[in-house]
């Protein structure tokens, strides 16, 4: 535990020394979303489009791409944060000393993804007050409890998807570009921007992505779009139930490939 | 005669600069060939988000505002042309940080070459990477997606691009230059391409942004690649004519280089001044 703390104190103290890191976080996914507000202005001439309501079950494609839009932090910090994680202790010249310590990497790991998780929910709160004062978002605190539960449910996938960039790392060493290929392919098969029935690849692809749960029934409870609770909760402690333990077998398995290669220090 | 062989000393040093970035970057192999498939899978969602508003590829409103119906051609111009951002945000920019990263700045710094002559050879490596890129990315998407393009103005796109990315080479020197003082590279670069990608009339024709962002607009190489390429190979409607566009990509370029190199050898001259040119 006293591992995890001290880990997570680290971060914050990294994180303070580059502000400008926290002001980009916090408006970055409000202004990602910007294009596609302009992008559906100039393809249907109004901010209602049927063949979305269709598909989405609501015709308004801005709050939809919105809610999209700041969600999807959890899964970038998770993506990038984690995955970097190993890659920056490398650059610091710390990896070395971190991974011979008498602590199993493992709880490292952990307090970096403990950390990633406070932080997103610390911006997404952020975000979501931008959108209460600026845009009108409607939240009660009848809906704050179910959020915070599909968000716990998200996040815990998203520690076995960390697990998993950060193995990455270590295997192929320059993995900033392989977590933004990961990063797009997530844009492309979960309904960020887009329903995900709008093709039948992206539709079977998602069935296997936590976030798909979580976007539908976050979406669902913020804009009141019908969605089925209790199926998209069990599904969510599902996959995380396979995720986690997945990303921590592949970790363990790739860390100590890397030790007895004598690789962990190449760059 | 000695100004010549100065120039020649740079060339030389230019081209080594992009030679060793092309043997860093084989060294990654999975990273290498991400970089050609990457590019296809960031465009895909555009078109998905397009398809799912209208229900199919055409856009009626589109054209009436652009002349230009078909939303899959109009927005693939528009990002395949952008692909050159990447150029002056993250090669260029991260051109110092990655060899503070590397341990060999100062190594580097104490060459005899001036500093710029570094971004400048990261510049040179990326162009002709994106380039390659977007080639491959031109070729695949126009087969898959059946566009059909006019080809009789295809020189002229060229040289519309080529003056662009000459105007971007100075935003990618100011990157680098801020990156001496600031550091943290990659949020100067992630927050400048959001605010350009939001700016510049991708896949969206200048009308629907509200005038202050127009105005804005009209300030980025980007917004002149952008639409006079769309004019050429696709018939864009444009309310400027084809000699303006020429005209304010020079006068673009001149003013971005100057204010980039301006501000490059400033935070250089600072980050020397003050010490923290090797600090994280």
């Amino acid at each position: 535990m006293r591992v995890i703390i001290e880990e997570i104190k680290k971060d914050i103290r990294i994180l303070l020394t580059y502000p400008a890191e926290i002001a980009f976080w916090i408006i970055s996914p409000l202004l990602w979303v910007v294009p596609l507000v302009f992008q559906g202005k100039a393809l249907i001439g109004g901010l209602q489009s049927t063949a979305f309501a269709n598909l989405a079950g609501t015709g308004e494609y801005i709050p939809y791409v919105l809610i999209g839009g700041i969600f999807s932090t959890y899964m970038f910090t998770a993506v990038w944060s984690m995955g970097n994680a190993l890659r920056n202790e490398m650059f610091y010249g710390t990896l070395e000393h971190i991974l011979s310590s008498p602590v199993r990497p493992i709880y490292i790991l952990l307090g970096k993804g403990l950390y990633n998780s406070l932080l997103s929910t610390f911006f997404v709160t952020i975000q979501i007050l931008i959108c209460v004062f600026l845009f009108g978002l409607d939240i009660t605190l009848q809906k704050i409890v179910p959020i915070a539960f599909f968000l716990v449910l998200l996040m815990i996938g998203l520690y076995g998807v960390g697990f998993i960039a950060s193995a990455l790392t270590l295997l192929i060493k320059e993995a900033q570009g392989v977590l933004h290929l990961f990063e797009y392919i997530l844009f492309l098969f979960t309904p960020i921007r887009y329903p995900v029935e709008v093709h039948p690849i992206t539709r079977a692809v998602s069935l296997f992505i936590p976030l798909t749960y979580a976007l539908v029934a976050l979406r669902g409870i913020l804009l009141g779009i019908e969605f089925d609770f209790v199926k998209n909760s069990l599904i969510l402690v599902a996959l995380d139930a396979i995720i986690v333990p997945v990303g921590i077998w592949i970790f363990m398995r790739i860390e100590q490939r890397t030790k007895r290669r004598g690789t962990l220090a190449h760059y | 005669m000695v100004r010549l062989n100065k120039l020649t000393h740079y060339i030389r040093a230019i081209n080594a600069e992009n030679i060793k970035e092309w043997r860093i970057e084989w060294k990654y192999k999975p990273d290498f060939f991400r970089q050609f498939l990457a590019p296809f899978v960031y465009l895909l969602p555009f078109f998905l988000y397009g398809v799912a508003l209208l229900g199919g590829r055409f856009s009626e409103h589109l054209r009436s505002l652009t002349g230009v119906g078909d939303m899959i051609a109009y927005t693939f111009i528009g990002y395949l042309i952008m692909g050159f951002l990447n150029t002056a945000c993250w090669a260029m920019g991260w051109s110092l940080r990655k060899e503070q990263w590397y341990g060999t700045l100062d190594t580097i710094f104490a060459a005899p070459v001036p500093r710029w002559v570094y971004v400048a050879g990261m510049a040179a490596h990326s162009t002709c990477h994106q380039g390659l890129i977007m080639l491959l990315q031109a070729i695949v998407i126009t087969i898959l997606f059946s566009i059909a393009f006019q080809t009789s103005g295809i020189m002229l796109v060229f040289l519309i691009v080529a003056l662009m990315v000459i105007g971007l080479y100075g935003l990618g020197v100011l990157i680098a230059g801020l990156t001496i003082g600031l550091k943290q590279w990659w949020v100067i670069s992630e927050a400048l391409s959001t605010l350009m990608l939001i700016v510049t009339p991708i896949a969206y024709p200048l009308a629907v942004l509200p005038v202050f962002l127009r105005r804005v607009s009209m300030l980025l190489p980007t917004t002149y690649g952008v639409m006079g390429a769309r004019y050429l190979l696709l018939g864009e409607q444009i309310n400027i004519g084809l000699g303006m566009i020429f005209i304010r990509l020079a006068v673009i370029l001149v003013v971005w280089l100057s204010i980039g190199m301006t501000i490059f050898l400033l935070m250089d001259r600072f980050g020397r001044k003050k010490g923290f040119a090797s600090l994280y």
